[in-house]
């Protein structure tokens, strides 16, 4: 089972983060109008961010992903846990994508297309951009072997 | 090709048909004022003339031809548009009439392609004759492309709805939770109503009351039911080369065709009722175009009604299920325990809800009366728990779901795209798991695909590893029909 890039975490962490910031200014916004305790509104933004981070590092330690002779196998999840398998066949197409946070990092992820939406948004997060750009030519490889003419 | 003369005065009558309201409104509202009325008619004689200049310039201008790879239409007035659609990208030829058009002698024919989320042609409007023809030709000139020289083989009626089915049909489009609600709602509203007005009044109150819902409930069943009937009136169901076709509707005439190498899951569907009287519904569910789509909402059914044995052999024309075979591996029994904990805390809920607008009225109402449902919990969880499992056959995996509206998914291994095993926090404190079959199938995409839920973990560790294996074996074993290649899909 294969692991994401430890900094991953950063990226949720700061997302959390990102979240919680503006949390804070509501709160403190809020303040100017109504009475809510100074500490209420600290405490609420201190436990977001900590169950945030908490869960970031959980989900890491929970992400793995493996790619099999004929599929492709995840599995992730904290409060549910998720396992998906994606057949090789069944795969239409592959990409690369980079958000501007995960440029940042230097980090990319794969994602991949079936003909079934709901395995459309089968992507796996926290790649370096070379394990992304390998996964990619990788699943191709595979998927063309794997006749994948064949995707209904 | 053109299109029918007739369609000249219909398109016409159509567009003129709004100008002359706007009209009328204009004046009515102008009577008064220094606009003469020869004025009105005047403009109005005009734009009709305008109207019908234009659609004669349409008619002439809009020709379609079948050349050997495409349809080519040419149409447009001021902007001309040349239309190219290859026959191999075209899933339906879809032809609908309306009682005016049916009078007329004229029909629609709408060209649905891949994704089925807007109509790619549309030809307005032709001679019945000429519909069915290019239906035909369409579907001929399809198939050559994929596979040459097949001789055309007449129709197979696979199902014709009788008068009873069509009536049981209506009487069935019944939803029996309706009786339950009403039963809340009238034992409900007694001591509500009394508690507002003195002894007389409230028995009239009541009585009008009750007969008010009772009324309402029996005119939206009779709607439903008409509008049923209306739907399915003369349904007929053919299998043709490799595709089913149907025909139904009374006043607005559908005419279909669902290729069976698109067909990705097949469903069986009943409710307490129909199980009672041993009948059932069959839908089949194609990549991205649910059958009659371009139809009303709640009408893909591919058979409306049918005897439950019926149905499964019906099925057995598209899909060759062992139906007789099937039985069911059930959640594990402890799983009612958890329906009855979900229940309780909705009622808990519930109560909770009923407590705090009973503090909020000045008269007492007796909240405390919904606790008596409580009775109903175990059974609830029971029938939860009976109608739910699934099946692995030779070549299908079976699921069944929910009772008040049974749902049993059929999905060939080779239809398989994805399988998903999903743990929440909860079912882990069970130790069961749901496994989600996903297909190309448009139900799949909205997220009510097949799915074996609840089931053991351990069942669900196994489902989950055989499922694509099977798949492997399915596509490894079967190169035609099911591999048959289909660019519209891929093109898609």
């Amino acid at each position: 089972m294969e692991r994401l890039h430890p900094r991953i975490q950063l990226i949720w962490i700061i997302k959390t983060l990102i979240f919680t910031g503006i949390l804070a200014g509501a709160g403190a916004l809020a303040r100017m109008y109504i009475e809510i305790p100074l500490w209420a509104v600290a405490l609420t933004v201190i436990g977001i961010t900590l169950i945030g981070t908490m869960h970031a590092i959980a989900r890491y330690r929970r992400w793995g992903y493996e790619i099999r002779d004929d599929s492709l196998y995840l599995e992730r999840g904290v409060l549910t846990e998720v396992r998906t398998i994606v057949p090789l066949v069944r795969i239409q197409h592959v990409d690369s994508s980079r958000t501007p946070i995960e440029r940042v990092f230097g980090l990319a992820s794969t994602v991949v297309y079936t003909a079934g939406s709901r395995g459309a948004d089968v992507r796996i997060p926290g790649l370096t951009r070379t394990t992304a750009q390998t996964i990619q030519e990788q699943l191709k490889e595979l998927a063309i072997q794997a006749e994948g003419e064949d995707a209904v | 090709m053109k299109l029918s003369p007739r369609s000249i005065p219909y398109r016409a009558l159509q567009r003129a048909g709004s100008i002359i309201i706007l009209a009328v409104f204009i004046g009515a509202g102008a009577g008064q004022q220094t606009v003469g009325p020869i004025l009105i008619a005047l403009t109005v004689l005009l734009a009709l003339i305008g109207i019908f200049a234009y659609e004669l310039t349409y008619y002439n201008r809009f020709q379609y031809h079948l050349t050997d790879a495409t349809l080519d239409i040419h149409s447009g007035v001021f902007n001309k548009r040349e239309r190219e659609i290859p026959y191999r990208r075209i899933q339906n030829v879809d032809i609908s009439r309306n009682v005016i058009q049916r009078l007329l002698g004229i029909a629609v024919v709408n060209l649905e392609t891949a994704g089925g989320e807007s109509t790619e042609g549309s030809i307005r409007y032709v001679t019945v004759h000429e519909a069915n023809r290019l239906q035909e030709e369409i579907q001929r000139r399809k198939q050559e492309d994929t596979t040459p020289d097949e001789t055309p083989t007449p129709p197979d009626v696979l199902y014709q709805i009788t008068d009873t089915e069509l009536l049981l049909a209506g009487i069935f489009s019944f939803d029996p939770r309706i009786i339950g609600l009403i039963g809340l709602l009238a034992t409900g509203s007694i001591p509500f109503v009394s508690s507002y007005f003195p002894d007389p009044t409230t028995i009239l109150f009541t009585v009008t009351g009750l007969i008010l819902i009772f009324t309402i409930a029996i005119a939206s069943w009779l709607l439903g039911a008409l509008i049923t009937i209306f739907n399915y009136y003369g349904f007929v169901l053919t299998k043709a080369r490799d595709e089913l076709r149907y025909e139904r509707g009374l006043f607005q005439r559908f005419n279909g065709s669902i290729p069976l190498t698109k067909i990705q899951t097949i469903t069986v569907e009943d409710n307490p009722l129909k199980r009672f009287f041993d009948y059932a519904t069959l839908t089949v569910e194609t990549a991205g175009y649910a059958t009659g789509q371009s139809g009303t909402e709640g009408s893909q059914a591919a058979v409306p009604i049918a005897r439950r044995n019926r149905v499964f052999s019906l099925a057995t024309n598209v899909e060759p299920i062992d139906h007789d075979q099937i039985s069911y591996a059930q959640p594990p029994s402890r799983i009612r325990r958890r329906y009855i904990a979900r229940y309780l805390i909705a009622l808990t809920i519930f109560l909770g809800i009923a407590y705090f607008a009973n503090t909020q009225t000045t008269t007492p109402l007796p909240w405390y009366w919904l606790l008596a449902s409580i009775i109903l919990i175990p059974p609830a969880a029971h029938y939860k728990w009976k109608h739910r499992g699934y099946w692995i056959g030779t070549d299908h995996i079976v699921t069944r779901n929910g009772f008040w509206k049974r749902t049993t998914k059929i999905v060939p291994y080779y239809r398989i795209q994805t399988v998903i095993d999903a743990r929440t926090i909860f079912q882990r404190r069970w130790n069961v798991a749901t496994i989600i079959i996903d297909t190309a199938s448009s139900q799949s995409i909205m997220g009510r695909g097949a799915a074996a839920i609840d089931i053991d973990t351990r069942d669900a560790d196994t489902l989950r590893e055989t499922l694509p294996n099977e798949l492997q074996a399915a596509l490894e074993n079967t190169e035609t029909p099911t591999s048959s290649i289909d660019p519209t899909t891929t093109d898609a």
